[in-house]
């Protein structure tokens, strides 16, 4: 806690104090958990910082569109506070969005592998701006060759493509994406895992926190799902899942491979972990699991906010805060656009349940 | 010069035998500018006659496949030939192409094979490469009995998770070599635990070598087997090289020949499938310059006698369709593209490209003045027009404009009397801008004055050729519009001097006339040219908008006067770069060594390439916005002569 991190930190931490006001407070949540249909989501929508990005055609405005363009306002809030974050902590922020990017690049090859047109994979695709390694026209690119090995050479130069060029043997053996994805899963983890590595003191302890529990969330819903849903063996399901983690730890994963009670497991890693029931071999309690754990980051987010306030965790906490905010918006669109019930969405929207009022 | 050139409408009704002679007529002319009549023809084509729409889907799949034969003999395209070539018929040229293809595919698929097994064989020694180490039978690995052992590459980050996962199993794992991304392992186990392994191994990416059947004895005795393939190999990819390449000779002539006579056949059946149609007759109308008539008459002539040719002038309200050919002299026709550029004139309208050669250097050489600077510009454009650099032959257009530009600045820095930014080493013929500053910027206000008259003249010019009087009376940039601006200037003189031949009483008077002329010059213009109703708004909107747009016009007048400001101001930023040029100098060597002089020659080249470019940008904009928005409108249709083969012009 020097001169050092408030000089650092001033900048980003007044820019992002600044936009956290524009995060949707419960009471806009309740509106439009309540609203009857997409044009009243758009018209509370209207009042709000993703205004800007609606205003387009309402013909046009189709739910795909309506999210594609909420997620224009995080590619301008990611560009906007990597912008203003030194190194190594830009990094950092840096490879928390490319977890948009991997997404990118595994819808884009899931189009090429359906045949799919470039129209009709656009919009299923993050906005980028500036901080990509893949442009729209590079993606567009991969969806014209029409051939998933065509497309993978097309990525050669992004950080991706050493990764995706050995798995390719693979796809080309089993002709399924999976060890495509799964690759791309754990070498983005990895090089996560690396940038928060590069930080020390205080900002190492946030961003671990955070992170870390991100981390720690997917490879433990990874490990169960592969042995419970896909039925792989101790060794598949070891190479398939993260060696590190902030609280889940390799003996964890191990204990959950080698046939452990999953329960047990879970309970042993987060006592005090709310809403989690009996998880059976079938799977029953993973979807519970998995949102008792979207909260525990939210919460964490939040927590970053209090206290001492010159580190990364700030600027990380609210971008991923704000992440959560646009899955939550894509939840609503999707349910009030297929006439969901209250009660099957409403957990859902984990950002609204795990905001404190 | 002044005007584009006059065109007349020309209508031919051709027989069914003599429509590829007329039409290759009418291409050779480089005058004929055709328009569609297909609507005669019902739209879908006719069922009689040839079908020339479905000609063309031939000659496109002809012209793909003679560049597909061209890749392959490494041919280029060439330049396109003196003389258009005639119709080919299709079938003709299917044979040859057929014939063709046959000859040259047969080596190119077969070098494409080599090259593949080569590159296959390059990939065997680099695997093997990775366990040259081992002094093991390939074979035998392959083929252990009780012994699990499977080698290939991984990566590298997966190397300890791959050794954690296998903890319970019996097995060995081993790194023969790391790269930066991939690791070369061998991981040995037991045959009873070979399912396990193999599904370890695949989920952690390791990915098995790949050595085909043939690749026996060690690693090393395998790598100089292949390297042995690879010599012969390459001989035969030698060979088939060799055959190509005297394909090429061979071929090179007939099938450039062939590309272009197929590309203007293609061209000359798009050309007739768009001409309208009656049985047996087709009818083909378009634009010619009126100047180039009889010699388009002559040529229809040497096809046929019986060809019906009618010929008529076009009446003033086609204007918008009729295409507009410029032709000034070569001197000037840089100047034609920059106004083309900004768009064409309609036809009847002035033609701005001498206006443009006269202003456009300068007000260059008003704000680049000076001898030195000028002189390299000058320099420089005569380089690009000679196009005796090869790596700036892209850029000879640029060489006259830059010659023009050149030649004003020196010319103005005779007037200023600056040379390479030195304001002390000659006597200027008028002013040295720096020491003058009002008067230079007076000065350019002056001209720029001029000029905006120049354009308002102009825009009368083009409405009284037009006859549409009320627009040259009642516009804002007409008569009236003259009259308003004249009389406001007038009034501002009057604020500074007494000498003005007229009171202020009587130029109050004129601008209060000419300005309510200007404000309702919308009611006054429809009325002298009799269109009705008046307003087209309703009349409150109309009444709302009279304040505004007298008070725009004002602005707009004073705006664009004070715009040419910047040409002043830019020759006193011109004077004191220089100046900062060698005050910098001054500072580097003291002694005026070569520190010195280095500086000011790399702070000349700076000016005169980063100062030059901003300039000539602005002088742009004068031209455009300023200049040209009093009087052009563009929107003109370009005319496009007939030409079956792409001509550089």
């Amino acid at each position: 806690m020097g001169v050092k991190s408030v000089t650092t930190y001033a900048l980003p931490h007044a820019l992002v104090r600044a936009l956290y006001a524009t995060i949707l407070p419960t009471a806009t949540w309740q509106d439009l958990v309540q609203a009857q249909d997409m044009d009243a989501i758009l018209a509370i929508l209207s009042k709000t910082a993703y205004q800007p990005y609606l205003e387009i055609e309402r013909e046009l405005l189709t739910p795909r569109r309506v999210v594609y363009q909420t997620r224009c306002r995080l590619a301008d809030l990611y560009d906007k506070i990597i912008d203003v974050v030194a190194e190594p902590g830009r990094q950092l922020l840096l490879w928390l969005w490319r977890l948009y990017e991997v997404d990118n690049i595994k819808a884009v090859l899931r189009g090429v592998e359906a045949g799919a047109s470039w129209k009709e994979v656009l919009y299923l695709l993050s906005p980028m701006a500036r901080h990509a390694t893949l442009t729209k026209d590079s993606l567009e690119k991969m969806v014209q060759t029409e051939d998933v090995t065509r497309a993978v050479e097309l990525t050669s130069d992004t950080p991706y493509y050493d990764t995706l060029a050995h798995a390719l043997e693979r796809y080309q053996a089993e002709k399924s994406l999976f060890p495509l994805e799964v690759a791309l899963d754990l070498e983005y983890s990895r090089r996560l895992w690396q940038s928060v590595d590069q930080l020390a003191g205080l900002d190492h302890e946030q961003a671990l926190r955070i992170v870390g529990s991100i981390l720690d969330k997917d490879n433990l819903l990874w490990a169960i799902r592969y042995r419970v849903y896909h039925n792989l063996s101790e060794q598949e399901i070891i190479n398939y899942t993260l060696p590190f983690g902030y609280q889940v730890h390799d003996e964890d994963i191990r204990a959950i491979a080698t046939g452990s009670n999953i329960t047990q497991v879970v309970k042993r890693i987060y006592p005090d972990l709310e809403g989690v029931e009996a998880i059976s071999e079938d799977g029953t309690g993973l979807e519970k699991l998995e949102r008792a754990l979207q909260h525990r980051v939210v919460q964490l987010c939040h927590a970053a906010f209090l206290g001492y306030p010159f580190h990364i965790g700030i600027p990380i906490a609210y971008l991923i805060l704000n992440e959560y905010e646009i899955e939550g918006l894509t939840v609503l669109v999707e349910a009030k656009t297929s006439h969901l019930p209250l009660d099957i969405f409403a957990p859902m929207l984990v950002v609204h349940t795990a905001t404190p009022s | 010069m002044f005007r584009p050139l006059e065109m007349s409408r020309v209508e031919l009704a051709v027989s069914e035998q003599d429509i590829v002679a007329v039409t290759e007529a009418l291409a050779a002319s480089e005058a004929f500018h055709p328009t569609r009549t297909d609507q005669l023809s019902g739209g879908s084509g006719p069922n009689y006659g040839e079908k020339w729409e479905e000609k063309v889907p031939i000659f496109t799949s002809l012209e793909q496949r003679i560049q597909t034969v061209m890749e392959a003999l490494d041919v280029d395209e060439g330049p396109p030939p003196s003389e258009t070539p005639h119709l080919i018929e299709p079938d003709l040229a299917q044979r040859d192409v057929s014939r063709l293809e046959q000859e040259a595919q047969a080596p190119a698929r077969e070098l494409e094979e080599e090259l593949c097994r080569l590159s296959r064989l390059r990939s065997q020694i680099k695997q093997l490469q990775t366990i040259a180490g081992l002094e093991v039978d390939v074979d035998e690995l392959r083929h252990m009995r009780y012994t699990f052992v499977l080698l290939g590459t991984m990566p590298v980050a997966n190397v300890e998770r791959l050794q954690t996962s296998l903890e319970l199993i019996p097995s060995v794992l081993v790194t023969l070599r790391r790269d930066n991304h991939l690791a070369t392992v061998a991981l040995f186990g037991t045959q009873r635990d070979a399912e396990i392994l193999n599904r370890a191994a695949r989920s952690a990416y390791l990915n098995p070598l790949k050595l085909p059947e043939t690749v026996r004895g060690t690693p090393v005795e395998a790598i100089a087997a292949l390297e042995e393939s690879i010599k012969r190999t390459r001989l035969r990819i030698t060979e088939y090289e060799a055959t190509l390449e005297r394909l090429h000779q061979m071929r090179v002539d007939h099938l450039r020949h062939l590309l272009w006579r197929v590309r203007a056949s293609r061209t000359l059946a798009e050309t007739i499938a768009r001409y309208g149609r009656l049985r047996y007759t087709y009818l083909i109308a378009g634009w010619v310059p009126t100047s180039k008539l009889p010699q388009l008459e002559q040529r229809i002539k040497e096809v046929s006698e019986q060809i019906v040719v009618e010929v008529e002038k076009p009446s003033r309200k086609d204007s918008e369709h009729i295409p507009v050919a410029l032709e000034n002299p070569p001197p000037v026709r840089p100047f034609q593209d920059l106004v083309t550029n900004y768009g064409h004139p309609k036809y009847g309208e002035m033609d701005p490209t001498l206006m443009m050669t006269l202003t456009f250097p300068l007000i260059f050489g008003i704000m680049f003045g000076d001898i030195g600077h000028g002189l390299v510009l000058a320099l420089l454009g005569l380089l690009l027009t000679s196009r005796a650099v090869r790596a700036l032959q892209g850029l000879a257009g640029l060489g006259p404009l830059l010659i023009y530009c050149g030649v004003a600045s020196t010319i103005f820095g005779f007037l200023y009397g600056s040379i390479f930014g030195l304001e002390e080493a000659l006597t200027p013929l008028w002013t040295h801008p720096m020491e003058n500053i009002m008067d230079i910027l007076m000065a350019t206000v002056a001209i720029g004055t001029l000029l905006l008259n120049l354009g308002m003249v102009l825009n009368v010019v083009n409405a009284a050729l037009d006859r549409r009087w009320g627009h040259v009376l009642f516009d804002h940039n007409g008569l009236a519009g003259m009259m308003l601006y004249w009389s406001l200037i007038g009034l501002v003189v009057q604020f500074f001097t007494d000498n003005l031949p007229f009171s202020a009483e009587w130029l109050f008077l004129s601008a209060a006339v000419s300005g309510l002329a200007v404000t309702f010059s919308e009611v006054l213009e429809n009325l002298v040219e009799g269109r009705r109703p008046l307003i087209e708004d309703e009349t409150s909107t109309y009444l709302i908008q009279l304040p505004i747009e007298i008070f725009e016009t004002v602005i707009t007048m004073m705006s664009n006067t004070l715009s040419y400001v910047r040409m002043g101001a830019f020759a006193v930023g011109h004077g004191a770069l220089g100046m900062v040029v060698f005050i910098m100098a001054e500072i580097v060597g003291p002694a005026h060594g070569p520190a010195y002089w280095t500086v000011v020659a790399l702070g000349n080249l700076f000016v005169i390439g980063f100062e030059g470019m901003i300039v000539g940008i602005q002088t742009l904009r004068l031209e455009y916005y300023e200049f040209f928005s009093k009087f052009f409108s563009g929107g003109g249709m370009r005319y496009r002569p007939l030409s079956l083969i792409p001509r550089e012009r």
